[in-house]
């Protein structure tokens, strides 16, 4: 029991970061269908960020890292959707990953003059550092910050999706972007903002791992792979699918590693190649025209 | 909505008067100019600069080879890394295991990619445009974790390296020869494969998937083979990345490798079938210089890539065609009107 608390917790703190990562790759997908391979970019300088400002402070200035990263980075994501984005909206698949890529390319450049090449760390404040013990197994209390978070993150969004009007109209920024506009809509500063909102996602993530990995260039890439492979699964554009896509890439993860360490990083391909066998659009996703 | 390489119009436009040989050997001038200029460039050139020519030879082929589906085929594959990571572990595991000599190797590999091609393409078929980029994606992140992992077998994160080359393939000039010649055929071969009735249906798929699968041409079947045909010869190039730098390694296969012929094609222009080949070329002497004088190659490949993307969707080769043609006009007196420069497929099948 102890041994299965300790995986479960583990699994959905993982599972919950990466959910965060991707709903914003999903949420800009949804209402622009672009895919963003730089979104991984805003992940990593999120938790770069968090190592600058944060610094080796245990205590409340975490906090303020966390915030201050989110929005600087949301920041960014205005300027990547104004320089390049908004160019290749409505193009074919193939300009906006090679566009997104080339953005990729140069944020990992300019990182790298602003961060160096060496991996740093971050301290979790004491408040939310150590363990708890539940039924006999030791628990990080970190791990609950992060499950904590996916599921605002994930309330957040789904009630702002489906019950306020700004919902209604990022989903009509696909369906019928004419009509919208035709309301009265702004369509840019609507992409702007649903934009900046996945920067901030992303970077929000990578924000709150810090303590528990090493912020390190690489990460961009690395981190972008993974979230592809939750859209994906979940089905490009659901936040339902991404939740449960992150779930079970998690638990594929984790599982792999319990069966077989040398295998354990395959397993999570070979979810993503069952799903997309039997159901080709993702598990929540709609066939493409 | 016809859209035609912008090579074929060219030519078919200069087609229309004179024999067909005589279209037949302009149409091959320049590219056998250029096979020219690289045979003498190679057996001049100093040895440390023939490797890297023999690289951007080799890299000509992975680039041609990934076209024939994004280019012509209207498949975005970020997976063609798979099959170059077959060709080269095939040769190097083979050479480590003691169980393939270096010529068997070479030839089985090829065949190992397309058979690899064939159950890889079954899955990633079923899906279409973006799923089938990111299937392929992932598909190449997957072969990147087992090449990485299986380090018993595959020498893991290191690699593998050692003299897995015949010796006489170790001076530079012999390697090169016969990088040039393997490619050359290859290329040749893959010239006839697009040019033939396979080719012309798999371009009007690209254009109009809908109206060639209600001709009853089997859609899947032939975007099956291009996948196939797609693996053997990234395989073919892989082998020669192998007889370049005698070792493989787990990053020739990961993601970003895998993009790297796609964006090759971008750059020198995917409607046609020499684009890429300029496009390796191109990106190839490009980062090896980039690297020796700039830590910024990152950033100055990004802005590269961004402004072809952004402005010029056709690449170097669509520039060039656009300023021939302007050029031409002039030469013959024809009044300006709208410039006949081919245009990417837009919102047909990709």
């Amino acid at each position: 029991m102890a041994r299965f608390l300790t995986e479960a917790i583990g699994t959905l703190s993982d599972a919950g970061s990466l959910f965060v990562v991707a709903a914003g790759l999903t949420l800009v997908f949804g209402a622009m269908r672009v895919i963003n391979l730089a979104h991984g970019s805003f992940y990593m300088y999120g938790a770069f960020l968090v190592t600058t400002i944060a610094g080796t402070s245990s205590g409340l200035r975490f906090w303020v890292a966390l915030g201050l990263a989110a929005v600087v980075v949301a920041l960014l994501g205005a300027v990547v959707q104004l320089g390049v984005v908004r160019f290749v909206v409505g193009k074919e698949p193939l300009t906006q990953l090679v566009a997104t890529f080339a953005v990729l390319y140069i944020l990992a450049d300019i990182g790298l003059h602003l961060w160096g090449s060496g991996a740093r760390s971050v301290n979790a404040p004491l408040a939310v550092s150590g363990t708890f013990t539940l039924a006999g197994a030791y628990l990080p209390v970190y791990d609950l910050v992060i499950i904590g978070l996916a599921i605002l993150v994930g309330v957040v969004l789904w009630l702002l999706l489906s019950h306020t009007s700004l919902g209604w109209m990022i989903r009509a920024a696909v369906d019928d972007p004419e009509l919208l506009q035709a309301g009265g809509v702004n369509l840019r500063r609507l992409h702007l903002g649903v934009f900046a909102a996945g920067a901030l996602l992303a970077a929000l993530a990578g924000a709150v791992v810090t303590p528990q990995i090493s912020v390190a260039p690489g990460m961009d890439q690395s981190i972008i792979v993974s979230s592809l492979l939750v859209v994906v699964i979940g089905g490009l554009g659901s936040i339902v699918g991404t939740a449960f896509a992150a779930l079970i890439i998690g638990i594929a993860d984790t599982v792999g590693t319990l069966v077989d360490p040398t295998w354990a990083s395959t397993f999570m391909y070979f979810a993503v190649i069952i799903v997309l066998v039997v159901r080709p659009w993702g598990l929540f996703g709609t066939p493409e025209r | 909505m016809t859209t035609l390489p912008a090579a074929d119009l060219l030519a078919a436009g200069r087609d229309a008067g004179g024999s067909p040989w005589a279209g037949r050997l302009r149409r091959a001038a320049l590219p056998l100019a250029f096979f020219v200029a690289v045979l003498v460039l190679g057996l001049t050139m100093a040895p440390a600069n023939v490797l890297e020519l023999q690289y951007a030879v080799s890299l000509a082929l992975f680039a041609v080879a990934t076209n024939l589906m994004l280019g012509f085929g209207g498949l975005v594959s970020f997976g063609q890394g798979v099959f170059y990571g077959v060709g080269a572990y095939t040769v190097s595991l083979g050479w480590m295991h003691q169980s393939l000599s270096f010529s068997e190797a070479m030839i089985l590999a090829p065949f190992l990619g397309a058979a690899l091609a064939v159950p890889l393409g079954m899955i990633a078929l079923r899906t279409r445009r973006l799923y089938f980029a990111l299937l392929t994606l992932a598909l190449s992140q997957l072969a990147y974790v087992i090449a990485e992992n299986q380090t018993n077998f595959t020498g893991g994160t290191n690699g593998v390296f050692g003299a897995m080359v015949p010796s006489w393939l170790l001076v530079p000039r012999n390697s090169f020869l016969l990088t040039l010649a393997i490619v050359t055929v290859s290329l040749a071969i893959l010239w006839k494969v697009l040019h033939s009735p396979f080719g012309l249906v798999l371009r009007g798929i690209r254009d109009n998937r809908e109206r060639v699968e209600a001709l009853g041409v089997n859609v899947y079947a032939h975007e099956l083979a291009a996948f196939v045909i797609s693996g053997f010869f990234c395989a073919v190039a892989g082998t020669l990345f192998v007889v370049y730098s005698q070792s493989s390694y787990p990053e020739i296969v990961d993601w970003t490798a895998s993009g790297i012929p796609v964006f090759m094609a971008v750059i020198g222009g995917m409607y046609t079938f020499f684009g890429p080949v300029v496009g390796a070329f191109v990106y190839e002497f490009a980062n090896h210089y980039l690297i020796e004088y700039t830590q910024d190659w990152q950033l100055v490949i990004g802005v590269v890539l961004l402004a072809i993307v952004l402005l010029r969707p056709d690449g170097l080769a669509g520039s060039l065609s656009a300023i021939g043609e302007r050029w031409r006009r002039r030469r013959d007196r024809v009044p300006a009107g709208p410039p006949p420069a081919p245009l990417p497929p837009e919102g047909g099948a990709s």
